[in-house]
């Protein structure tokens, strides 16, 4: 990982602004430290040429700039993904993971799996606070096909971790979800539209049956559970109904659902992958969707990786999506665990063999894989250092996700991934919502609890 | 460990001939970090699975 030391700021820190498309408000940044400030439009030549704000920011630059190199580049690994097998029960088309292994590929045995967390644990709790529960998270292929398994480890190292599954929903029988929500294990679904059409386009069982309303049944079982997410992956086959899609998610009481842009990473996703304008036109929509849905009901529908741009606005550090942030989470603040019990950087890169930082069991196990070359491509990838994100205004506000997009796509990793523009249109959105006071509302109640105020400036 | 500053501050307002300029913005929070959720993933709230 390239880090260096933490920038020290220039006493007349360089200042830039962004025309955030706001009637009254423009953006003033330091895209060095990610401050930011929202000022009179009219006012923008002034503020970059001195007065009370650059002044009081440069009084704060120092710890701007400390705490972001912190997150970027001291933190140690605090979760870990797993998974149980490389089998699914569907066959996606957006999938990142190889087809052969989804259709024909190996489980996990119990063993080995009880083997790995007792592995991992200790090294856990080797390099975190005493007191501080790792996360382990169950990830696809679909870990329920190797549920015995899966709910034994959940079973034996209950004191241990805090769990997380995420399913296609299709197993999530009445028994699995008693088991789960007994243990407080966070359930993350998905689904891809709003009816059956929709979600077969992209999401049904490899002999082509639908799966929509096994989903909507796993759904209804999870109705009143704190604890539970839906993702839709956003497609050309579903943009459209993004806002039908969330208005179905409020109905049923998600407390929190993903909007996701297609990974880019294999070729079957970049053949639906929306063009950026409509993926922000239709994002929007549906955003907007939610908080008509807020003021009519007094319900909130969180999108947390739209949540996750404002917070990293907000409050860098307490961001929950390590997607958005360079060097991204992959490596450094979680890693993953294949079936066949090899680590890699993220879940993304199983499938993509350079990226095997070598076997869990082995000698030298989680450090070793760290230490790798494999790893150190991943986590070395520096939004400071390529171009044209090198030189953006917002660069650590969207982080340029996400590395193994880049790479299958552009052969390198110094290439922005494959929505830089939505990226951007949603920054600005979200610092609109901030000129409006309206932030707020599109964050779960007591999102802030936990963080102290480094800096308010008003004038 | 994230370093806790706790600054709440007014600036005095800068010197300006637009007499009902819209005032300025700037907040800045932070705490110890501890976000591990990627795309495939996410537990927002840090509570709700303790």
């Amino acid at each position: 990982m390239s880090a260096g030391a933490p920038a020290r700021t220039h006493p007349d820190p360089t200042l830039t602004s962004l025309d955030i498309g706001h009637p009254v408000y423009a953006a003033i940044l330091d895209p060095k430290t990610a401050f930011w400030a929202l000022v009179d439009k009219g006012r923008v030549a002034d503020t970059l040429a001195g007065g009370a704000l650059r002044d009081a920011y440069r009084r704060h630059a120092d710890a701007c700039g400390r705490e972001l190199h912190a997150l970027r580049f001291e933190l140690k690994p605090s979760g870990v993904y797993l998974n149980p097998t490389e089998r699914c029960n569907l066959n996606c088309r957006y999938c990142y993971l190889p087809e052969a292994q989804r259709r024909s590929g190996g489980h996990m045995s119990a063993d080995q799996l009880l083997a790995s967390l007792g592995r991992l644990r200790d090294y856990f709790r080797s390099i975190m606070p005493q007191g501080r529960k790792a996360r382990a998270i169950f990830h696809g292929a679909e870990p329920l096909m190797n549920r015995d398994a899966v709910f034994a480890a959940i079973e034996a190292f209950a004191g241990d971790f805090i769990f997380g599954v995420q399913t296609n929903g299709t197993l999530l029988d009445e028994a699995a979800v008693r088991f789960l929500t007994a243990r407080n294990v966070s359930i993350g679904l998905s689904l891809d539209g709003p009816c059956a059409d929709v979600t077969d386009a992209t999401r049904r069982t490899w002999s082509g049956r639908s799966v929509h309303d096994r989903v909507l049944g796993a759904m209804s079982r999870l109705r009143g559970y704190d604890a539970w997410s839906v993702i839709t992956t956003c497609t050309i086959e579903n943009l459209p109904h993004l806002s039908a899609m969330v208005e179905l998610f409020h109905a049923r009481e998600v407390p929190t659902c993903m909007l996701n842009a297609v990974r880019c990473t294999l070729s079957g996703a970049r053949a639906i992958r929306p063009d950026d304008r409509a993926m922000a036109r239709a994002f929007f929509a549906a955003l907007d969707r939610t908080h008509e849905l807020y003021r009519e009901s007094g319900r909130k529908l969180v999108v947390a990786n739209f949540a996750n741009i404002l917070i990293a606005i907000r409050a860098p550090t307490a961001r929950r999506l390590m997607c958005d942030i360079s060097p991204c989470g992959a490596g450094r603040a979680f890693f993953a665990l294949s079936a066949d019990g090899s680590l890699y950087p993220c879940s993304e890169f199983i499938g993509l063999p350079r990226f095997d930082g070598g076997h869990l069991l082995a000698d030298g196990g989680v450090e070793a894989a760290l230490a790798s070359d494999a790893f150190n491509a991943v986590s070395g990838r520096n939004v400071d250092t390529f171009s044209p994100c090198g030189e953006c205004a917002i660069r650590h506000f969207c982080g340029s996700p996400c590395p193994a997009e880049a790479h299958e796509m552009g052969g390198r990793m110094g290439n922005t991934g494959a929505f830089c523009e939505f990226y951007r249109e949603q920054v600005k959105y979200a610092l609109r919502l901030i000129a409006d006071g309206e932030a707020d509302d599109y964050l779960w109640d007591g999102w802030d609890e936990g963080t102290e105020t480094l800096f308010d400036l008003a004038h | 460990m994230t370093k806790i500053v706790l600054i709440k501050q007014q600036t005095p307002p800068a010197p300006t001939g637009s007499a009902g300029a819209a005032p300025t913005i700037a907040l800045r929070k932070t705490c110890s970090p501890d976000g591990v959720g990627l795309s495939h993933y996410v537990l927002m709230d840090k509570k709700v699975a303790r």
